[in-house]
């Protein structure tokens, strides 16, 4: 009888219960998601490209875990808190507090196994659809990677079984604790009106400065390091906390004192509910911002070093082409392309030591970047190597019996050949010597050349810079005798992909990562906001008795709501503008497209703004007649 | 002659749908108040004077029959329509005050006003007007959970006159006070009627406050079944009042 019970007032309850399932089966199936490509150790080992990532996997599956455990924490908390009355009523009716304990374990559970079969489910779905896409887009083969994935499954479910089975645990022993009495008169709890004074302003005064400093650090991080950041955190969560506390109430209480805007329409009504709920919501409110922040953060940091790979790579490289010993495949696919600029350079290579020729260098200098990552400017254009070379010999890398026999080639000329030249797997610890065509000339050995180009847009050209990538590493291998896949080229598209494959990852993670956050930010706001609705339905009652048109009322909500939800917005985002120079250390545009994060953070937000208004309308007021 | 400020003609009202388990609420119940009346309406539990008074109060619809007040027809009348006149004609007292305990006193009272898009000035000097007819100057500022329920009725009853109503509706008003609060509201609401000319219309099952009224209509089983007039004092016509009452009760038992 007593599951009957529970199983009706559960399908009445059936809107709150699915923004709860809708957020689990986020947080369910991303997680999952992440679990096919950090578990799969069999796929990751023989892509070593993808390796790179698994750690980024694994820390944004840890990442999610914890969110999760507070998310479900919470929610949990806040659909005991809309069933108190009726549980309270059970028992005061002569229910065992046993039974509904019991009732309520099995509740949870049930809840919790079927977001959890959703959950893989959808899981599945994206990891087949988006994962591969994702793979696809990296260009890296799909084989070996399954969407349904064993040990991900099991690895997912147990996680979320453990979880699920501890908060059933703890909410069933809450309410076996409290008393009927306090379970029936959970509602009835008067709004306390506390005034704020000159102590609040004075906390508000506080968070800001916290605010100012926190974001200093994070702006001077490359000078503080790891303290600026730890400090810089610090006081930007403490400040964000101590604004909501103090600064919001004074804001909307200014709002109340302003006459005229108070005494106009349902404003006094509106301004009233806001003010409850800014002296109520402080610490949700505080915490929605951070995590907006968190979120938008993961989405931004993530877009943001994958956006910043091609500028990197340019720092880096001032050639697009890079080949020792070009081969036919080599000069046709150089056809193909626009090339503005092409000069080959001869070596000699024997026992010893590379040979290069000082008068091909001479010939055609080369240039070097002039960029660094701490000194980015798109201004900084390359520039020509032109120290002169008068000596015999010049050395840039010395074997153990060459050192100090020769000069130093000048740094200009170093940086641009070991840039361009050196490949130190090829080179198998031998010295590389730049000398005189007399010296070149006397020298036994084989006779080499590299050949350096500039094209117009080399992410044109991927496809054919990969072909040759891949013609070099396998002549490399064949050299230093190592195999293939362990070679490394220092050409140009080699850093853009590896850097590109990396930071995919990370982008890929920090979106999946950031919508996570925001759904289950989003539903814990909405989830505190309504559990206060049944409250505020004799309010709405009256005004409608008084004569307050629906759509006025339907009007304030909207307004009210929309205040709540925006305060943590606008920190939250001023957060990740300010908190986003962090990274400007290490990469060299931090901002780039940041609008494809805001926008999505603002579509999820709006949505749950949108949902949580039209509940909390079904709650408040009658259907119109 | 004085003018009528209420006229309800006929009305029905029935309860769920043709076919089913129908109640007749009200079985064609006509009256009339004038301007300045103080109109008692009583009867027993389940009589129909709830839904009589839901039904003039706009907030639920007759069946049939039809209802003016201040010489408005509101049967016909749309959803937004009748919100409007509600905030616009009717004052209400409701038995638990029905204050915004999040809002001061001073914004219960002003809402109405505020509704109507009037001036914050003028708003002001309307409040602090109503609040001294009814001696509530000194908690203006405060908060509902801050004052008594005497405090509070008066804060409501404030509320209800604020914007000059045609008539205040009253839903037990005394019925969340002890005796001293009860008779000190009644006494105002005396005093609202005679001597600043409110009409007021009383739902009671309360003898003592009904014999503040100066007519009484008894409903019984959905329709009019008596009127009386107080011709006399308060206390002869408190007795009256239980004899009506006791002769309702007698038809009770005899059926």
């Amino acid at each position: 009888m007593l599951l009957k019970l529970s199983l009706s007032s559960m399908r009445k309850m059936m809107k709150d219960y699915l923004v709860l399932l809708v957020g689990l089966v986020i947080s369910i199936s991303i997680f999952y998601m992440f679990q096919t490509l950090a578990l799969n150790s069999d796929y990751t080992k023989n892509n070593s490209m993808i390796s790179s990532i698994q750690i980024v996997f694994n820390v944004g599956a840890f990442l999610l875990a914890f969110i999760t455990i507070f998310y479900i924490f919470y929610a949990n908390s806040f659909l005991l808190s809309l069933r108190r009355k009726e549980l309270g009523m059970y028992m005061v009716l002569g229910a065992k507090k046993g039974k509904i304990s019991q009732i309520l374990f099995l509740e949870t559970l049930t809840m919790g196994i079927i977001s959890l079969v959703i959950g893989s489910l959808v899981g599945i779905a994206l990891a087949s659809g988006i994962g591969v896409l994702l793979m696809n887009l990296l260009e890296i083969s799909t084989d070996g990677y399954y969407p349904f994935y064993l040990p991900a499954v099991w690895m997912t479910w147990g996680f979320f079984l453990i979880l699920f089975i501890i908060t059933s645990t703890i909410n069933a022993t809450r309410l076996a604790r409290a008393t009927e009495l306090a379970l029936i008169r959970a509602e009835q709890q008067n709004d306390q009106i506390k005034s704020k004074g000159i102590g609040a302003v004075l906390v508000a005064i506080l968070g800001v400065i916290l605010l100012a400093l926190g974001y200093t650090c994070l702006h001077l991080i490359m000078y503080l390091q790891a303290l600026g950041f730890i400090v810089g955190a610090i006081s930007c969560t403490i400040g964000t906390y101590l604004i909501f506390i103090s600064l919001l109430p004074v804001l909307v209480q200014a709002l109340k004192k302003n006459k005229k805007l108070n005494d106009s329409k349902l404003n006094a009504f509106t301004f009233a509910q806001l003010r409850f709920r800014v002296n109520n919501l402080t610490k949700i409110l505080g915490t929605v911002a951070m995590l907006i922040g968190l979120g938008v953060g993961a989405m931004a940091g993530g877009l943001a070093f994958q956006q910043n790979v091609n500028l990197f790579t340019s720092v880096f490289h001032v050639y697009d082409v890079n080949l020792h010993d070009p081969v036919e495949a080599d000069y046709e696919a150089l056809k193909k392309m626009n090339v503005l600029e092409q000069n080959t350079y001869r070596y000699k290579v024997d026992d010893k030591a590379y040979y290069y020729l000082k008068e091909d260098l001479l010939a055609n200098p080369l240039l070097i970047s002039t960029n660094s990552t701490q000194n980015y400017s798109a201004d900084n254009k390359p520039k020509l190597v032109t120290d002169p070379l008068p000596k015999e010999t010049y050395i840039i890398s010395a074997s153990k019996e060459d050192n100090g026999k020769y000069d130093a080639v000048p740094e200009d000329w170093d940086k641009a050949i070991s840039a361009n030249f050196i490949n130190y797997q090829m080179i198998e610890g031998k010295s590389v010597l730049v000398v005189d065509q007399a010296t070149y000339e006397k020298t036994a050995g084989s006779e080499h050349k590299v050949l350096l180009a500039q094209v117009d847009d080399y992410l044109k050209y991927t496809q054919e810079l990969k072909a040759m990538d891949e013609r070099q590493k396998q002549m490399i291998g064949s050299i230093a005798n190592v195999e293939v896949k362990d070679v490394y080229t220092s050409s140009k598209y080699s850093t853009y992909a590896g850097m590109y494959i990396f930071t995919s990852g990370t982008m890929f993670m920090g979106f999946f990562l950031g919508i996570a956050f925001l759904a289950m930010m989003a539903s814990c706001l909405m989830f505190k906001i309504l559990s206060g609705a049944s409250r505020d339905k004799d309010r709405y009652s009256m005004l409608r008795k008084i004569g307050v048109r629906q759509s006025l009322l339907v009007g304030s909500i909207y307004k009210e709501l929309f205040m709540v939800f925006i305060f943590p917005a606008i920190i939250g985002l001023m957060h990740v503008l300010l908190g986003m120079e962090m990274f400007s250390f290490i990469l060299l545009d931090p901002y780039l497209n940041i609008w494809i994060p805001t926008l999505i953070f603002v579509v999820i937000y709006a949505i749950y703004y949108y949902i949580t208004v039209q509940l909390y309308r079904g709650i408040v007021l009658p259907k119109e007649a | 002659m004085s003018t009528a400020v209420l006229e309800v003609k006929d009305v029905q009202k029935i309860y769920g749908t043709k076919g089913e388990s129908q109640s007749h609420a009200l079985k064609g119940v006509s009256m009339t108040i004038d301007k300045g009346e103080f109109v008692g309406i009583m009867g027993p539990s389940g009589s129909g004077k709830t839904t009589l008074l839901n039904v003039i109060s706009t907030l639920d619809r007759p069946t049939e029959g039809f209802i003016e007040i201040a010489g408005t027809n509101i049967t016909q009348m749309k959803n937004n329509q009748l919100a409007d006149f509600r905030s616009q004609k009717l004052g209400f007292i409701f038995q638990d005050f029905n204050l915004l305990e999040n809002l001061s006193v001073y914004e219960n009272i002003a809402l109405p006003l505020s509704l109507q898009g009037v001036p914050s000035k003028e708003i002001s000097n309307k409040v602090s007007k109503v609040a001294q007819t009814l001696g509530i100057e000194e908690i203006l500022q405060k908060y509902p959970v801050q004052i008594s329920g005497g405090q509070k009725q008066r804060a409501a009853a404030a509320r209800a006159l604020v914007h000059d109503p045609a008539i205040l509706l009253a839903d037990e008003p005394t019925g969340a006070l002890d005796s001293k609060n009860a008779k000190s509201l009644l006494e105002t609401m005396t005093d609202l009627n005679e001597n600043h000319q409110v009409s007021i219309m009383m739902v009671t099952h309360d003898a003592f406050s009904a014999s503040y009224c100066k007519r009484i209509l008894f409903i019984q089983d959905g329709k009019l079944y008596t009127e009386i007039q107080r011709t006399g004092d308060r206390q002869q016509f408190f007795k009256q009042i239980l004899d009506v009452l006791a002769e309702l009760g007698a038809s009770h038992d005899v059926r």
